[in-house]
C-alpha cells in the first residue's frame, strides 16, 4: 500500500486493521462476556498455578533484570557486566561466543572468523576468571549460557572457580542452560549435529544436571530455550508444545537414571519469548504455567508443590523488530515487556532497539534495562497479582490456547516425544513451514509491521550509533589461545586428556563432569577437551 | 528471461548458525525460477568455491548474521581469484551488515548485498538485473 493509499483509506473510509487473528491464528471474538468463561479461578500459589507460583509475586520481589551480554575478550565482556550490574540489572546473563558453543579454540581455522563476535570468548579456565573478575558468584545469580557437551566444561570452570574463592558450592546461585537441542538455533537440525556426537551430547546433558542435583542445591540444571525455538518463527502454540514435551523427555530420563522426579523437577525452568500479542502471550504463559503442574501432578506423579512450579525467564522477541525506523523497537519491546510482567515471569531481557544492526550498545542496554525500570516503579502494574486473571477473554484465551497446546503435545508424544520428532526430521519440517509462512504473512500484509510493510518510508535514513567490536580483538584470542597451549605443563595435559578419549571409547557410561574438570584443572583448552572426546568416538568435525 | 535456470550456491560461512533467513530467501529464488544449490551451513571459503565450482554455479549467496561478513567476504573472494573465478561467479551477501560495511563490500567485489527488511521483489529484481547486465 503506497502512502497516498494508506491516506485515503485511513480519511476516507475509516480506519480499521486487516483481521482479527491472533499471532497463532486464533479468531478474537468480538467481545468476551461470562458465557465464555463462566468458571472459577484458584489464587495465586494455587495448583494449578494459572496465576503464578507466589501469593505476593512482584509485591515481595521483583523480576530478575537480566540483559544477556557477553562480547569480545572475558577482559572486555568482565567490564560490561560491571556496567550493567551498576546501571540496575540485578541478574548476569552469560552468553559465550559459537565457537565456545561448539567447543572450538579461538585458533581453529574455521572458528577464527567468528571469535568473539556473538558472545565472550571463553577456551581456558583463566578465561573464566577473568570473566568473572571482581564479581560475588555468591551474592549474584548467573545464567550461564552454553548447551551439552559443552556445558560441562563452563559448569566445571565455573565450579573450580567457586573453589578457589573459597565459596561452598551450596552457596551458588544460578542457572546453566544445558539444553542439547534448543540452544544454539532454535531446534534446528544441522546445528546440533555437526560437532559433537548427538546420543553422546544428551548423555553429557543429563550428567551436568545429575552432577548439579547432588553437589548444588540452589543451581537450577537445564532451561529449555523456548525462546529460540520461538524466534525460528513458530507459533506461542508451537512454542510452549515444543518445549513442554522436550522437558517431559529429559524428566522421563532422569527418572530412569534412578532420580526421584521431586528431586529435580523444582530445578529445571524455561526460557520464553514475549512476541507482540501481548493477550496472547499473557495466555500463553498462563496456560504453560497450568499445564506443568497439571503434568507433574498427574503424569510424573510429583509430590512436592515446588516441583509443580512453571518458572520461566522471558525475552522480548526479536521478530516484530525492524531494521527500518529503529526507534518503533522502543515502543515495541516496552509493550512486549509489559506482556511479560502481566503474564508473571520470573527475569525478563529486554531485547535492544538496534537488534536488527548489530550487538547491543551500552546505551542500548542502559535503554532496555531502564524500560524494565520504568514499568516496575511508575507505572503500578506490579502492585496487584496477574492483573488481567478473571478477564473473560484472558480466561476465555488461555483456556483456548492451553487446549490447543496439549493437542500438540499428545501428537508429539504419539510419535514417540519430541527426541524422537527432532532426530526424525519432524521438528525441523515444521519449524521450515513455520518460517515461509511468517515471511508470506509478512510479505503479504496479514502480519502487518509498521514502518516495514506499512506506512513505510522509502527515503528513511537510519542513522543509530552501532556496536562495534575493539580492533584487533580476535587476532588477540587466536594469539592467546595458542601461546597457553604452547607455555604450560604438557605432561598432566596429555594424561587427562588420554584418559577422556579412552573414557569415551571404553567408557561412555560414566559421568563425564568429573574427568572433564580435571582436565580442565590440568590446563587443558575447551576444544582440547572435546577433541579428545571426538576422536573416542570417532568424529569428525567440519573444517 | 535469461535469468531463468541460474544456479546459485546457498550458504554460509563459518559457525553463524542462524539459518532463517537463508531458507527463506532461498525459497524465494526458487519460487522465482532460480535453481539453489543448498550448502547449509559451517563451510569454509574453500568448500563454499568448490562446490560452486562443481554444480558449475552462476552466482554465490552468502548470509551473515553474526557480524563475520567482512572477514568472509575477504577470504571468498581471494579464494574465487585465485581460481580466476572472480568475474564469472557473482558474490551476494546478505544478513545483518551495518551500512558502511555495505559499501566496504562492494568495494571489496561483492556484487550485492541486501540488508534486513529487503522486500522480496526488491530482492528478486536486484539478483535478476544483476544476470540482466552480464
Amino acid at each position: 500500500m503506497s502512502a497516498s493509499d494508506e491516506l485515503a483509506t485511513t480519511y476516507l473510509e475509516g480506519e480499521r486493521v486487516p483481521h482479527f487473528r491472533s499471532l497463532s491464528g486464533i479468531e478474537y471474538k468480538p467481545i468476551y462476556t461470562k458465557a465464555d468463561w463462566p468458571d472459577e479461578l484458584s489464587d495465586a500459589a494455587q495448583y494449578p498455578f494459572t496465576r503464578g507460583i507466589h501469593s505476593d509475586m512482584y509485591r515481595k520481589r521483583l523480576w530478575t533484570r537480566r540483559q544477556q551480554s557477553g562480547y569480545g575478550t572475558p577482559e572486555e565482556s568482565n567490564e560490561r557486566i560491571k556496567y550493567l550490574l551498576r546501571v540496575g540489572q540485578t541478574g548476569i546473563n552469560m552468553d559465550c561466543d559459537t565457537g565456545t558453543k561448539l567447543g572450538l579454540d579461538p585458533d581453529y581455522p574455521l572458528a577464527q572468523g567468528d571469535v568473539g563476535l556473538q558472545g565472550t570468548s571463553l577456551c581456558t579456565y583463566e578465561d573464566m576468571r577473568t570473566l568473572y573478575k571482581d564479581i560475588a558468584l555468591d551474592k549474584v545469580s548467573s545464567t550461564l549460557i552454553i548447551q551439552p557437551p559443552f556445558s560441562a566444561l563452563i559448569m566445571a570452570w565455573y565450579l573450580l572457580l567457586a573453589k578457589e574463592r573459597g565459596i561452598p558450592w551450596e552457596n551458588l546461585i544460578g542457572t546453566i542452560m544445558n539444553c542439547a537441542i534448543t540452544q544454539l538455533v532454535g531446534p534446528t537440525y544441522q546445528s546440533n549435529m555437526a560437532f559433537f556426537p548427538f546420543n553422546l551430547t544428551l548423555k553429557i546433558g543429563f550428567d551436568v544436571m545429575e552432577y548439579m542435583i547432588s553437589r548444588v542445591p540452589r543451581w537450577n540444571i537445564v532451561n529449555i530455550n523456548a525462546y529460540n525455538i520461538r524466534e525460528t518463527g513458530v507459533n506461542a502454540i508451537q512454542e510452549a508444545a515444543f518445549a513442554i514435551t522436550l522437558a517431559a523427555d529429559y524428566m522421563k530420563a532422569l527418572i530412569q537414571r534412578g532420580h526421584d522426579v521431586d528431586s529435580f523437577a523444582r530445578r529445571m525452568a524455561f526460557f520464553c519469548a514475549a512476541h507482540i500479542d501481548l493477550f496472547e502471550e499473557v495466555a500463553k504463559l498462563r496456560a504453560m504455567r497450568r499445564i506443568w503442574a497439571r503434568m507433574l501432578k498427574e503424569r510424573f506423579k510429583a509430590k512436592n508443590e515446588e516441583s509443580m512450579w512453571f518458572r520461566a525467564a522471558i525475552q522480548t522477541s526479536a521478530l516484530p523488530l525492524t531494521a527500518q525506523e529503529p526507534l518503533n523497537n522502543i515502543v515495541r519491546a516496552t509493550i512486549q515487556t509489559l506482556a511479560a510482567v502481566l503474564a508473571g515471569t520470573q527475569s525478563i531481557h529486554t531485547t535492544g532497539y538496534d537488534e536488527a544492526h548489530s550487538l547491543p550498545t551500552e546505551e542500548s542496554q542502559r535503554l532496555s534495562i531502564r524500560t524494565q525500570q520504568i514499568i516496575a516503579y511508575e507505572t503500578k502494574v506490579v502492585n496487584s497479582v496477574d492483573p488481567l486473571g478473571g478477564s473473560y477473554l484472558i480466561e476465555s484465551l488461555t483456556d483456548r490456547i492451553e487446549e490447543q497446546i496439549w493437542e500438540l503435545m499428545k501428537l508429539i508424544e504419539e510419535k514417540g516425544g519430541f527426541i524422537q520428532c527432532y532426530e526424525d526430521g519432524w521438528i525441523e519440517e515444521q519449524v521450515d513451514e513455520a518460517r515461509y509462512m511468517m515471511a508470506d504473512d509478512i510479505e503479504s500484509g496479514e502480519r502487518p509491521v509498521i514502518g516495514f510493510n506499512m506506512f513505510r518510508d522509502e527515503d528513511e535514513k537510519t542513522d543509530i550509533e552501532i556496536f562495534r567490536y575493539a580492533q584487533g580483538m580476535q587476532a588477540r584470542r587466536i594469539r592467546y589461545a595458542r601461546d597457553y597451549k604452547k607455555n604450560r605443563n604438557q605432561e598432566p595435559v596429555k594424561r587427562a586428556l588420554d584418559k577422556l578419549c579412552e573414557l569415551t571409547k571404553k567408557k561412555p557410561e560414566v559421568n563425564f563432569v568429573e574427568p572433564i574438570m580435571q582436565a580442565a584443572a590440568s590446563k587443558a583448552t575447551l576444544q582440547e577437551i572435546f577433541d579428545a572426546m571426538r576422536r573416542g568416538a570417532d568424529f569428525t568435525i567440519p573444517s | 528471461m535469461e535469468f531463468k535456470g541460474k544456479r546459485i550456491v546457498i550458504g554460509k560461512l563459518g559457525l553463524d548458525g542462524h539459518d532463517t533467513g537463508m531458507k527463506i530467501v532461498s525459497k524465494w529464488l526458487l519460487d522465482a525460477g532460480y535453481e539453489v544449490l543448498y550448502a547449509g551451513l559451517y563451510n569454509s571459503p574453500q568448500r563454499i568455491v568448490q562446490m560452486a565450482i562443481e554444480e558449475a554455479a552462476d552466482a554465490i549467496g552468502i548470509s551473515s548474521l553474526e557480524f563475520e561478513h567482512l572477514y568472509y567476504a575477504n577470504k571468498l573472494l581471494e579464494e574465487l581469484h585465485a581460481k580466476s573465478l572472480g568475474d564469472r561467479i557473482k558474490v551476494i551477501f546478505g544478513g545483518v551488515i551495518p551500512k558502511d560495511d555495505v559499501q566496504k563490500l562492494k568495494q571489496l567485489g561483492v556484487d550485492a548485498v541486501f540488508t534486513p527488511g529487503t522486500r522480496k521483489d526488491t530482492l528478486i529484481q536486484t539478483i535478476n538485473d544483476l544476470f540482466a547486465s552480464t
